[in-house]
């Protein structure tokens, strides 16, 4: 079965959700970032998690760089709109304990990666 | 007044919220806006100038859509035009293009026998205009993709009176 990509080049105009260009973009990014990373003590503290602040600077800085591929400036612009209402949440108190601890996926059991793990799982 | 009500209501709350949180949370005028400005002054610059921007033709949501990450990379997407219903003769079904996701994870209800799944795209079912609208669907969204090409039924044409045609030698009786 071979899968196949298209092959689209080019450029178009489009509407701007915030930012005009990369650096304006950038500046978002960089300004979320350091509102995320100041904000981070106080919601350590104020949700009472089994988290530290440098372990949640590191979680901080590996989310972000999820999205680093990201080239797109809407699509950036986009990610920043929910970073921020996620910030804004987060400081707020307007979420809980659970939904904080939610970004660090604690509950999460890791997929078997063996052959006899994943036969015990149920699927191959 | 109604608004009056409601610094009135809002009021001491405010202020209560601020005693209670000024230990350990920082008021809202810490929290810095990465959008940079409010909502309205956004909204008057841009009306003021009607601006766009160039970007790639090439548009990949993937990041921000909400699906997870094994979603969007483990899947293969299967692009096809759906089979007209055996039991009918209308073709409507052929006519347009559908895509479809590799299935995984069914297993039968021990209680029911009922059939369960795991796979939140399992029943996921996007119909197309064309192929090229499923294509680029599925590259917008980051998915692997192929065509099944379709099978166009070939017409015969069939005819009674054909068969008494002059080079046919079925009229044998009046030579």
């Amino acid at each position: 079965m071979a899968t196949n990509r298209l092959v689209q080049q080019g450029v178009k105009q489009v509407k701007p959700l915030l930012s005009l260009d990369r650096t304006e973009a950038r500046r978002r990014v960089l300004n979320l970032y350091k509102a995320w990373y100041r904000q981070i003590p106080y919601t350590v503290n104020a949700f009472y998690i089994p988290v530290t602040v440098k372990q949640g600077r590191e979680k901080l800085r590996e989310l972000f760089m999820k999205n680093k591929h990201v080239t797109d400036i809407r699509a950036i612009d986009m990610l920043v709109i929910k970073g921020q209402m996620d910030l804004v949440e987060t400081a707020n108190i307007w979420k809980q304990r659970n939904h904080v601890m939610m970004f660090f996926k604690d509950t999460v059991n890791p997929k078997p990666t063996d052959f006899l793990s994943k036969f015990y799982e149920g699927n191959d | 007044m109604a608004s009056a009500m409601s610094t009135k209501i809002l009021g001491p709350l405010r202020l209560s919220k601020q005693l209670i949180s000024a230990s350990f949370c920082r008021s809202k005028s810490d929290l810095t806006a990465a959008t940079g400005h409010t909502f309205t002054e956004y909204e008057k610059q841009r009306d003021k100038k009607d601006v766009s921007i160039i970007v790639n033709e090439k548009m990949d949501i993937s990041a921000i859509s909400g699906v997870p990450e094994e979603h969007i990379k483990t899947r293969t997407v299967r692009i096809f035009v759906p089979a007209r219903n055996t039991m009918q003769s209308g073709t409507y079904n052929t006519r347009r293009w559908r895509m479809e996701f590799d299935s995984r994870e069914r297993w039968e209800n021990p209680l029911m026998g009922w059939i369960s799944t795991g796979d939140p795209l399992s029943n996921l079912e996007v119909n197309f205009n064309s192929k090229e609208d499923a294509i680029s669907f599925c590259e917008k969204n980051g998915w692997d993709w192929f065509v099944e090409e379709e099978k166009k039924p070939k017409m015969v044409k069939k005819s009674y009176g054909a068969n008494f045609a002059w080079n046919k030698r079925t009229r044998v009786s009046t030579k």
